[in-house]
């Protein structure tokens, strides 16, 4: 039986290096590449009709825009519409990897670890940096919860700083973990699909298929949880609580 | 697992950052400002729509009003002109028929006035032509000329007889 954690082996197309680092063409950077050409394809596609009354494509990308816009007011009020672009790219990268990923042959980019972790890493830092720009030394403050009384603070400081150092690892873990679960799953019945041939191969099949519906629905939704939590840190950043 | 097969860490990081960077900058300044635009565009729209929309339909309630208002003033200039028409026709009547029976009583009593008239001057026809009767029969019955004195007393015994006999002594003279 195929070991079901293949799919997600790395080889070497073409290497490639630049000022002594790695920067070899493999699956997933091809990829990636074919993410940002195919959303770039379609996001300028429902830009260019810019019809009063919609087009297909133009419905479902004002849909989106109007999707995330609502997301941003929600958690980020009126100051979160700067990060607008930010966001949707961050929505349409990540949903359009795990997509591509559901593709047989391709690569599921969001399988690797590494890239939920700089994406997380990335929009942690940059709450960070959003919180100090607007409130200085007072976004300490995110460490004490409203009303704690002083006596419990060297307890509770210590606890909030541990909840914001988990805030990256869960969001990069949380994407990573889903995405590599749900191939690997799909990987396992595959296998036994082709181990039990034709007598009894086609119970596990047809929970593939079944699967599959499920990790189309898991792609949107890790897309969504990932971008909606980067709002919320950012709206804690801006709004300090 | 291979995902943490650290020697593809760093094309996965660098390549990811690339095109994250490329696919944020296609978007923020290609992609989405139509867009978005679109999007405002068709909400003012609907926004203009919408207000077009409340202002037509004030303004056709103002007009319903105005007609309403002008049918009420109409119909009671109706009422009054029919009123007014019915008190002309019923003054006319009055009128007229009281002209009538004026018209009436007047010939009424012209009538009696020409019939009296007639009636006087038919009495005084009838003694003048009875007076010259008289003197033709007295001549005769006499059949003798008699003098102007007794003519004249003859006649006028004839004349107090005949008015004795026609008249009703009023015109009798002496």
């Amino acid at each position: 039986m195929e070991n079901p954690l293949h799919p997600f082996e790395l080889h070497t197309y073409v290497p490639l290096s630049l000022l002594g680092l790695d920067i070899s063409l493999n699956k997933a950077t091809i990829t990636m590449w074919i993410v940002v050409a195919v959303v770039t394809g379609l996001m300028m596609q429902a830009g260019r009709t810019r019809a009063l009354v919609p087009t297909k494509l133009q419905n479902v990308a004002e849909l989106l825009v109007d999707f995330i816009r609502s997301m941003i007011l929600d958690t980020m009020g009126k100051e979160g519409l700067r990060f607008f672009p930010l966001i949707t790219t961050l929505f349409l990268f990540i949903l359009f990897c795990n997509l591509l990923g559901l593709v047989p042959g391709s690569y599921t980019v969001t399988s690797q670890l590494v890239v939920t972790a700089v994406l997380a890493i990335s929009v942690y830092v940059l709450s960070i940096l959003v919180g100090i720009k607007l409130h200085g030394i007072k976004f300490l403050q995110i460490l004490t919860p409203s009303g704690t009384p002083g006596w419990l603070l060297p307890l509770v400081i210590p606890i909030e700083i541990i909840s914001q150092l988990a805030r990256p690892l869960a969001l990069a873990v949380r994407l990573f973990a889903n995405m590599t679960a749900g191939h690997v799953i799909l990987g396992v019945l595959f296998g036994l699909t082709i181990a039990g041939g034709m007598l009894i191969g086609w119970l596990p099949f047809a929970f593939t298929i079944a699967l599959y519906g499920l990790e189309v629905g898991i792609a949107f939704i890790q897309a969504y949880i990932f971008t909606i939590l980067t709002c919320v840190y950012l709206g804690d950043a801006i709004h300090l609580h | 697992m291979p995902q943490f097969d650290t020697h593809f860490f760093s094309s996965l990081i660098f390549w990811e950052v690339v095109s994250f960077a490329i696919l944020l900058w296609v978007l923020y300044k290609y992609a989405l400002p139509p867009i978005l635009e679109s999007l405002e565009i068709r909400e003012q729209k609907i926004r203009q729509s919408i207000e077009q929309a409340e202002q037509n339909r004030l303004a056709a309630e103002q007009r319903l009003k105005e007609y309403e208002a002008k049918l009420q003033a109409a119909g009671r200039e109706a009422e009054a002109i029919i009123a007014d028409a019915k008190n002309k026709a019923q003054r006319l009547l009055e009128e007229n028929e009281q002209r009538l029976r004026a018209e009436s009583e007047r010939i009424q009593a012209e009538t009696a006035q020409e019939i009296d008239r007639q009636r006087r001057k038919a009495l005084e026809e009838i003694r003048e032509q009875t007076a010259d009767l008289a003197i033709l029969v007295a001549e005769k019955v006499l059949e003798r000329s008699v003098t102007s004195d007794d003519h004249k007393r003859l006649a006028q015994e004839a004349l107090e007889a005949v008015a004795a006999t026609y008249g009703n002594g009023k015109t009798a003279r002496p």
